[in-house]
């Protein structure tokens, strides 16, 4: 990202000037260094522990962090656009009580329960999508308004129940691998990835994204309907998280009242530490799927190493410490500017 | 947006207002409605020991809100005070040790916080983020398999005791309140915080010391969250590691509903007082009145959005209303002289 402005806030731009050699360019791609990382943590755990490499253990890691991806997604186009949205976890979990009492006291099939996931998600995120985009909430207020919201309605939609028989034509997909080690969820997830990385990165709706997360002024003057913008990150976030439920019920074959109250910060960490910045304007799909993969491979490994359960969030909470350490060390270093603080144009 | 602000004392001064005429009608309804709640009186005191940490956690809360920062970790450093002094209690230490070591280990993880968004220039987002993370698994792993509990009763007095009705962890959440009021209002390090919030670069231009300000506001928000997790513990007389980042949630809710602007340098903490107690109440209340805890949180939810959207629109046809008035006197006088 050499924008003008980042440029500007460089402490020497003349550093900027010379051109870098290519692998130093190859590693600042966030993706492409993330993924050296993990070959790294993979290599290590397996020349300890030879069963790290089994065809079973890579399908877990990747069936595991499906559910992760889906939220991190969708968190990737709101961070894109320098919004946050705190309720993915509990869309995503709203969406599996719902889809999954379908599934299992009418027999619903897994197209339609795709189907009415998504559209879950959208009426969910559509919520807060009018708060932040049409009353103009402050983001993290709306999306924490919300969390709450929507974490009852859990309760209130469980009614004490719980989803635990999910016949195993749905939960084989999370079981069953195409190729060893690759399950089939993961061959499911992997066009949604590329659709988000393609509407990002080609199409002007996924241009005017970074635009406006990287200033909402210019892209304000640029003729971009700010707002419009704003108002479709969170409903695209809404429908990830919708699908995210479904992958849940899929991969784990239950759901409960409290399913997903504690994914929301992960799937930002993932977002985080694939790439995406809480300052908006950078990130984008393939992060939000590394970033996932990364933390799932990081915790296995350390429960092969023998290392607590205990001690897995604070495994999450190093890995964004890092993450984040190092991204203010790469980009624009010391720039007082506070992040949150809404640019003036997306009012 | 227009780029006039307008002097604080002309901001929405209704609501203070607003919320203490919101705790007086919720306050006769439960009465109306459930008999226990009042109580002859003092039952209604006594509620106000179960939201007690809360509000001592939005207090610590309200101060780094103020800056336009945010700590998620507090609740988190709740829960790890909780444990470190029951685990202190369980191995025979004295009260008045549990709780020096409880704070002293809380304001440390502060200080940490402090010290790397201050230095390091990190987004307090990210880093409380990243700190909740880590300080949830040191919690639960202080507290063990199976964490302490059946404290001494000169310590959980701290959490149930009361003096002639008055509940001890309501006059402690009162003096906190007060402290910090007094500490925002009328102090250097206030006004520096304030202005830290209103404008960072203004705040450097002007020469205030914006690192140390930082350090001292996080760090001062984890001695509150070990105050916090001090009551927490007194009051259930155990000392679970999730016991205080439940109470992160209701926490910042009360900070925003009292008003704070989450961008920093505008808000009151009487006001956060005042919604400390709305919100406390109401939760009470409706758990009283035989609801689950998940529907009180949703309700809260509600609450949040519809007063913050109320608010919004108040202050937005306030200010334009304000700017348009301004503006017409411009012209008149430019019209006038010119």
């Amino acid at each position: 990202m050499t924008t003008a402005r980042n440029l500007r806030a460089r402490s020497s731009a003349w550093r900027e000037l010379r051109m870098p050699s290519r692998w130093a360019l190859l590693l600042r791609r966030r993706e492409i260094l993330v993924t050296a990382v993990i070959i790294i943590v993979v290599a290590a755990s397996t020349a300890s522990h030879p069963y790290f490499w089994s065809s079973a253990n890579v399908a877990f890691i990747f069936a595991d962090s499906v559910v992760i991806t889906f939220l991190a997604l969708g968190e990737s186009f709101v961070m894109i656009g320098r919004g946050i949205d705190l309720s993915v976890g509990a869309v995503m979990g709203l969406s599996a009580i719902v889809v999954g009492f379908r599934i299992q006291n009418h027999g619903m099939t897994l197209l339609p329960a795709v189907l009415l996931g998504a559209g879950l998600g959208v009426a969910l995120g559509l919520g807060n999508a009018l708060l932040v985009g049409v009353v103009r909430l402050p983001p993290i207020i709306a999306t924490l308004g919300t969390l709450s919201v929507y974490s009852g309605l859990e309760f209130v939609v469980t009614n004490g129940n719980q989803v635990d028989t999910i016949p195993s034509s749905i939960t084989n997909l999370g079981s069953h691998t195409v190729l060893p080690g690759i399950p089939v969820i993961l061959v499911l997830t992997l066009p949604f990835v590329l659709v988000s990385a393609w509407v990002l990165r080609y199409t002007a709706f996924g241009r005017s994204i970074y635009a406006v997360g990287d200033d909402a002024e210019a892209a304000y003057r640029a003729g971009i309907g700010v707002q419009r913008v704003v108002f479709l990150t969170y409903v695209i976030s809404g429908l990830f998280a919708g699908l995210g439920g479904v992958a849940f019920l899929i991969y784990t074959s239950g759901a409960s009242s409290t399913t997903g109250i504690n994914d929301n910060l992960t799937a930002i960490a993932a977002a985080i530490i694939g790439g995406t910045a809480l300052t908006g304007g950078v990130g984008g799909a393939f992060g939000a799927l590394v970033g996932s993969v990364f933390l799932t491979v990081t915790l296995t490994a350390m429960s092969f190493a023998h290392v607590s359960d205990v001690w897995q969030p604070a495994g999450v909470g190093v890995l964004v410490l890092l993450a984040v350490v190092y991204d203010s060390r790469s980009r624009a270093g010391g720039t007082r500017r506070s992040p949150r603080r809404r640019p003036r144009g997306a009012r | 947006m227009t780029a006039l602000d307008l002097p604080r004392r002309w901001r929405l001064p209704a609501w203070g207002t607003c919320l203490v005429i919101a705790i007086a009608a919720e306050l006769i309804y439960f009465t109306l409605t459930t008999r226990q709640f009042a109580g002859h009186g003092t039952g209604m005191l006594d509620l106000t020991e179960q939201f007690a940490p809360t509000g001592v956690l939005a207090l610590g809360l309200a101060m780094v809100i103020l800056t336009g920062n945010i700590d998620l970790s507090c609740g988190a450093s709740a829960s790890l005070a909780a444990v470190v002094a029951g685990t202190v209690l369980a191995k025979g230490g004295g009260p008045v040790l549990a709780i020096v070591a409880a704070i002293a280990v809380s304001t440390l993880f502060g200080l940490f916080n402090g010290l790397i968004v201050a230095l390091i220039g990190i987004d307090s987002l990210l880093v409380t983020l990243a700190t909740q993370f880590i300080l949830t698994s040191i919690a639960t792993s202080v507290a063990g398999a199976s964490p302490p509990f059946g404290f001494p009763s000169g310590f959980t007095l701290i959490g149930q005791g009361s003096v002639d009705d008055v509940p001890i962890a309501l006059l402690v959440l009162l003096v906190i309140g007060l402290l910090v009021i007094v500490a925002v209002g009328y102090t250097g390090l206030g006004r520096s915080l304030t202005l830290i919030g209103y404008s960072p670069r203004a705040a450097l231009y002007s020469g205030i010391a914006i690192r140390g300000s930082l350090t001292a506001v996080f760090t001062l928000c984890g001695a509150m969250s070990g105050v916090a997790g001090v009551l927490l513990a007194a009051y259930y007389n155990s000392a679970q590691p999730q016991i205080g980042t439940d109470l992160l949630l209701p926490a910042i809710t009360a900070v925003i509903l009292g008003g704070m602007d989450i961008f920093g340098g505008r808000g009151r903490i009487a006001e956060v007082v005042l919604a400390v107690f709305l919100l406390g109440f109401l939760s009470q209340g409706m758990l009283i009145e035989g609801d689950s805890s998940l529907s009180i949180t949703m309700i809260t939810g509600l609450v949040l959005i519809g007063a913050l959207v109320i608010k919004f629109a108040f202050e937005r046809n306030f200010r334009q209303r304000m700017s348009a008035r301004l503006h017409r006197f411009r012209t008149l006088s430019r019209d006038a002289h010119g």
